[in-house]
């Protein structure tokens, strides 16, 4: 019975008196980033749930809140449907139907002259054959054209094209046409093609308005996409899944249901859970399915199953505080740090009873920090604690800021979550996040820095000496171009939103709403006839405001050196920058780096912002240090404990998963 | 509490009945929940939506300058110009509780849900999420088993941003405007593609035993995972089962649904190809959006829906129309008329796309009359004045005649402090939900009808 493992570890816990209280955490739905990981960790399959499920509700500024996680009939709609495919992709027992041309004509989008794209949604795993059509010629004298096929910005062929019009053509008046193929293996998921010319001289011979004259400019028209087709990779690519061959026999599905329910369960699996899910399998091959067809159902079963999406923990008694099982902490540690399951090392030693001992605990943390996976953290972190996922949601204005781009977003994100995984990886200091000198650019970003040798699409270290001007303006994540981005509006900065950043993410001091049908700024006149710093001199001067503008503006005068896509500037349209401030306690600063080292002296309140924003993570439920005198306890232990540790970035995270509020669990009312 | 309704009962049966899970799952107004199409004289059904629009509106080109007929309209309004005879313009609805009666600031925290809902809006981070069953869902929960989908939720926003929302509210009250429960929000489907599957489903065509195979596998699956719940139940804790029941309450539902594809194997044809992606224009989003909810209504694939036109608190750019500062910012433009003046255009684009909607719900006929005819849809949000965060005098309107229920081509103004909420239980009242209260309403609209 799969209820007796964790029922006889309850009876076994030292039930420590309630006067630690660790509050009871809900029940947690995976949310899109740890089903995505947890399936691929399961079976290799690689599903984009940003694309299939509907957003994550989210509170105090963290997607995986229990409480806030809910589990909608769209949501479960699509869980269904999800886990059938994920279920035929991972064992591949589906006949995949006749290749077709998949995309209508005409959908492809533009890019340049000679690049065009295609976005098109792809159902099998499975090759696929992309066709890119050129159309038109050019003159006799020109060189051929290299075209790139790519496929998720990775490059599947290249193809050397003439450009000449051939001799039936010519003579018939017909127009020249032509199309490389290239055949690559895709998994079911969304994908972007690319068809595009490079080192391509010759264009800037033809005039702008003849580039589509197909007499006189050779371009490509159009991506079309057939499939699917058999590949020779295998169609099931949950190979460690399948440990022997479901049509052997009882034995062999027993085997893989069982191993299969564990993992996915993320704990022992009852005799009678997998019963339930061989009857699934039997039920199946009754009614006419393959062998592994009924797998396939028996997974869908798992991934459909609350123990499968859901993170259930058992309650000590109603109002006692008891340490959670070893099984409990190893989903506890690895939904934290990996945003998915325990693996086999996890599970083995909880269920042998040694994950909570102090030494072993340890130990794991420095090995999952040090795994791959755990870029993940790095990723929802940063997206979430810097607000770098708003990225997406912005639209600089295009007028003034024609250099915004996909591209440009895509690097800037990237870029903060480097440099947050690398003070993670090599256990930097949490001051680094103010002015660690040294970041992550490839040759887009440098550029937008003005930073010089960096080349190509690569993202690589560079260290930022304070002698080389452009590199000290970037030291830290608050001169990064992803922050001084989402706290900027469309066309212009914001010393308020950029003040209030800094109060919410660093200081950890979240200013008050603004009273309502307060004077605004004029936009219009940003730049123009006055400076920002005029204009909000004269909002503050009304004492309503000046009580929370006094010290978000402030702050956020520190980087006005920075526009709304964080370039550097030392002009605001017409008006010179002047990016010196205050603090409230009357100490003054000159411009970015001035702030960044008064933040610095003040190390202990940032420790307990950041502590406060990963104990939120770590735990998935809302904290409330105003209120709850245990879970400032919490805050100001886990920071108190970084202090020790020279502020160490790991030491933090040692420090919260040692923590009564990360060990423990209360009995919730029944 | 007893679940009364007919077909709910009929699949209980059929399944396990979950002693204390069951019953634990809230479905409001249960006592009014007996359908009354049948016994209705009138043709076809009615539909019921709720697009909600974010941040306020500039009033002064809003609001009809006469009460009575629909002569000249405002500037706001007047894309409506050709449809002015299937609208209702009512002034002076109130919804309460997006003020700041014990919270203070958050009024955008607050406004879409105290909208919907007519209900207090918990002030919470994400501890203890409370409000109540909006208005579309008390809907729902009377006549949604009558089609493929209760009800429908699609929204504008398909990005969300990081970060708090507004004073320490919750983005659950922000993001969603249909409450299932107190606590649980249904999220609304941004993505085209997700849409599109939702109603006319993601499974390739197949034969007719192919796919009842599948269909009967899908549902043993689905019995499998109640089971599990089940067991799982017995050890959990109150706020561990509360989600478990939101779970279960979604299985349900979706074993509802093949159990109809069981028995109606025709397919619906959509009358469109399936979409990818969101398009880079706004009113291209809205206009595919729009399509899928007006195909679901017309298809009968569900009879209720809400329309997220944005967030409170949206700070999306408007290029399309030459507007590249962030709505929400640009509301409180604090009597600046630049700034204004961009409010109006986000609002003018906005009702442009609604009339675009109307317009194509009135030209799909529906027996002898139209969609529209056959519908009743709000536009309006739980802001008036955005600049200074008014939740009286309210921007509503009403289109559609819900089968004869009202008498478009009207202005009418209220007494101030009429519950908006008064207008949705009106709406109810007409798909023969009677329930005592929607939220803070007094009782009904009077005037809706002029027979």
């Amino acid at each position: 019975m799969s209820l007796s493992m964790p029922r006889r570890a309850a009876l076994l816990f030292l039930v420590i008196a309630a006067t630690v209280s660790a509050q009871s955490i809900v029940a947690h739905r995976l949310n899109r980033s740890e089903y995505a990981n947890t399936v691929r960790d399961l079976f290799g399959v690689d599903f984009r749930a940003t694309d299939e499920f509907p957003p994550d509700d989210s509170s105090q500024g963290f997607d995986n809140i229990g409480e806030t996680l809910t589990v909608s009939p769209a949501l479960m709609e699509k869980y269904v449907s999800a886990a059938e495919r994920i279920a035929s992709r991972a064992v591949g027992g589906d006949p995949l139907p006749k290749p077709v041309l998949l995309n209508g004509s005409g959908r492809a989008r533009r890019l340049g002259p000679s690049a065009i794209e295609l976005k098109e949604y792809l159902d099998y795993d499975a090759d696929y054959i992309v066709h890119a059509n050129l159309i038109g010629h050019r003159g006799d004298q020109d060189k051929p054209v290299t075209l790139v096929i790519s496929v998720d910005g990775k490059s599947v062929k290249t193809a050397t094209v003439p450009v000449q019009i051939s001799a039936v053509n010519r003579k018939g008046g017909g127009t020249q046409r032509a199309t490389v193929e290239a055949r690559v293996f895709l998994a079911a998921s969304q994908h972007s093609f690319r068809a595009e010319f490079v080192d391509d001289a010759d264009l800037q011979n033809i005039p702008r308005d003849q580039w589509f004259n197909n007499n006189v400019n050779i371009h490509p028209d159009n991506i079309e996409i057939t499939g699917p087709y058999p590949s020779v990779e295998p169609r099931s690519v949950a190979r460690e899944l399948l440990l022997c061959d479901a049509a052997s026999g009882p034995a062999c599905v027993d085997r893989i249901l069982s191993t299969l329910a564990r993992r996915a369960y993320r704990r022992p699996a009852g005799k009678s859970e997998v019963a339930e899910l061989l009857r699934v399998f039997d039920q199946a091959k009754t009614s006419g399915y393959t062998p592994a067809q009924s797998l396939q159902f028996a997974i869908t079963a798992v991934l459909v199953s609350p123990n499968f999406l859901f993170r259930i923990e058992r309650d000590p008694e109603p109002g006692a505080v008891a340490r959670v099982s070893d099984i409990e902490l190893a989903s506890r540690l690895s939904y934290f740090l990996w945003s998915s399951m325990p693996d086999d090392e996890l599970l083995a030693l909880s269920e042998s009873g040694k994950l909570h001992l102090p030494a072993v605990l340890d130990a794991q943390v420095a090995r999952m920090l040090a795994d791959p996976k755990s870029a993940a953290f790095a990723e929802n972190f940063t997206g979430q604690w810097l607000e770098t996922r708003t990225l997406d949601a912005i639209r600089p204005d295009p007028k003034k800021f024609p250099e915004w781009s996909p591209e440009l977003k895509e690097a800037m994100r990237t870029e903060t979550r480097m440099f947050f995984e690398s003070v993670m990886r090599e256990n930097g200091p949490i001051s680094d996040f103010l002015d660690g000198s040294y970041t992550f650019l490839n040759e887009l970003l440098a550029k937008h820095y003005g930073i010089a040798g960096v080349t190509g699409a690569e993202f690589r270290r560079v260290e930022l000496t304070p002698n080389e001007p452009n590199g000290a303006q970037r030291s830290g994540v608050l001169t990064q171009a992803a922050v001084l981005t989402v706290s900027s509006y469309p066309s212009r900065t914001s010393v308020v939103l950029r003040g209030k950043f800094i109060l919410e993410n660093i200081l950890g001091a979240p200013p008050p709403p603004p009273p309502p049908d307060v004077p605004r700024l004029n936009e219009e006149a940003v730049g123009v006839s006055q400076s920002q710093r005029q204009q909000m001199e004269a909002h503050r001067s009304d004492p309503v405001c000046a009580s929370c503008h006094s010290k978000m503006d402030a702050l956020g005068f520190a980087f006005e050196n920075y526009d709304a896509i964080g370039r550097w500037r030392s002009q605001d349209g017409d008006i010179p920058i002047d990016s010196s401030g205050g603090l409230p306690d009357g100490r003054t600063f000159h411009g970015a780096a001035g702030l960044k080292d008064l933040l610095k002296q003040n190390m202990p309140e940032f420790a307990r912002c950041l502590a406060s924003k990963l104990l939120t993570y770590s735990l998935g439920r809302a904290l409330n240090p105003n209120k709850d005198e245990d879970d400032r306890a919490a805050v100001r232990a886990v920071a108190a404990e970084a202090a020790q540790n020279g502020y160490k970035f790991q030491a933090m995270i040692t420090a919260i998963v040692h923590s009564p509020s990360f060990q423990q669990r209360k009995g919730e009312p029944k | 509490m007893i679940v009364t309704n007919a077909i709910f009962r009929k699949a209980l049966n059929r399944r396990t009945v979950l002693r204390g899970l069951g019953a634990a799952i809230a479905v409001p107004f249960l006592d009014a929940m007996t359908p009354v199409f049948a016994q209705s004289a009138t043709p076809g059904p009615v539909r019921l939506a709720w697009f909600y629009v974010p941040n306020g509106i500039d009033m002064r080109n809003w609001t009809p300058a006469e009460e009575g007929t629909l002569e000249k309209l405002p500037s706001i309004l007047a894309p409506l110009e050709p449809l002015k005879k299937d609208v209702l313009a009512l002034s002076n609805l109130t919804s309460n509780w997006g003020r700041p009666l014990l919270v203070g600031a958050g009024d955008h925290g607050r406004a879409a849900a105290a909208y919907m809902t007519g209900m207090e809006v918990h002030h919470t981070a994400g501890a203890d999420l409370k409000l109540g069953v909006s208005a579309d869902q008390i809907a729902a929960a009377a006549v949604g088993h009558l089609t493929k989908l209760p009800s429908l939720e699609v929204g504008l926003e398909e990005t969300r941003i990081a970060g708090n929302c507004d004073n320490g509210y919750s983005c659950s009250y922000e993001y969603n405007l249909a409450w299932k429960t107190e606590s649980q929000p249904l999220p609304p489907i941004s993505d085209p593609r997700n849409l599109f599957e939702r109603l006319f489903g993601s499974d390739a065509a197949e034969p007719a035993a192919a796919r009842a195979r599948r269909l009967a596998m899908r549902q043993s699956i689905l019995d499998q995972a109640i089971d599990d719940t089940r067991r799982l139940e017995s050890d959990l804790g109150a706020a561990d089962r509360r989600k478990l029941d939101e779970y279960l309450t979604s299985v349900r539902e979706i074993e509802r649904q093949v159990e109809r594809s069981e028995k109606d194997s025709e397919q619906i044809d959509p009358g469109m190809e399936k979409p990818f992606g969101v398009p880079a224009e706004f009113p291209d989003y809205f206009r595919l959006m729009t399509d899928m909810m007006l195909a679901a209504f017309r298809a009968d694939i569900t009879r209720i829906s809400t329309m997220m036109i944005g967030r409170e608190g949206s700070t999306r750019a408007y290029p399309e129309i030459g507007v590249s500062d962030g709505h929400h910012p640009l509301t409180h433009h604090g009597g600046n008329l630049e700034m204004l003046e961009k409010v109006r255009q986000i609002n003018s684009l906005h009702l442009q796309l609604f009339a675009e909607f109307l317009a194509k719900l009135k030209a799909t006929k529906e027996g002898d009359s139209n969609l529209l005819d056959h519908s009743l849809i709000v536009y309006g949000g739980g802001l008036s004045d955005g600049n200074s965060h008014q939740h009286d005098q309210l921007p509503v309107l009403l289109a559609g005649r819900g089968s004869g229920f009202v008498s478009p081509g009207r202005h009418i103004i209220y007494q101030r402090e009429t519950p908006v909420a008064n207008l949705f239980a009106t709406m109810l009242e007409r798909i023969g939900v009677r329930p005592e209260h929607v939220g803070d309403s007094t009782g009904r609209l009077p005037g809706l009808s002029l027979s």
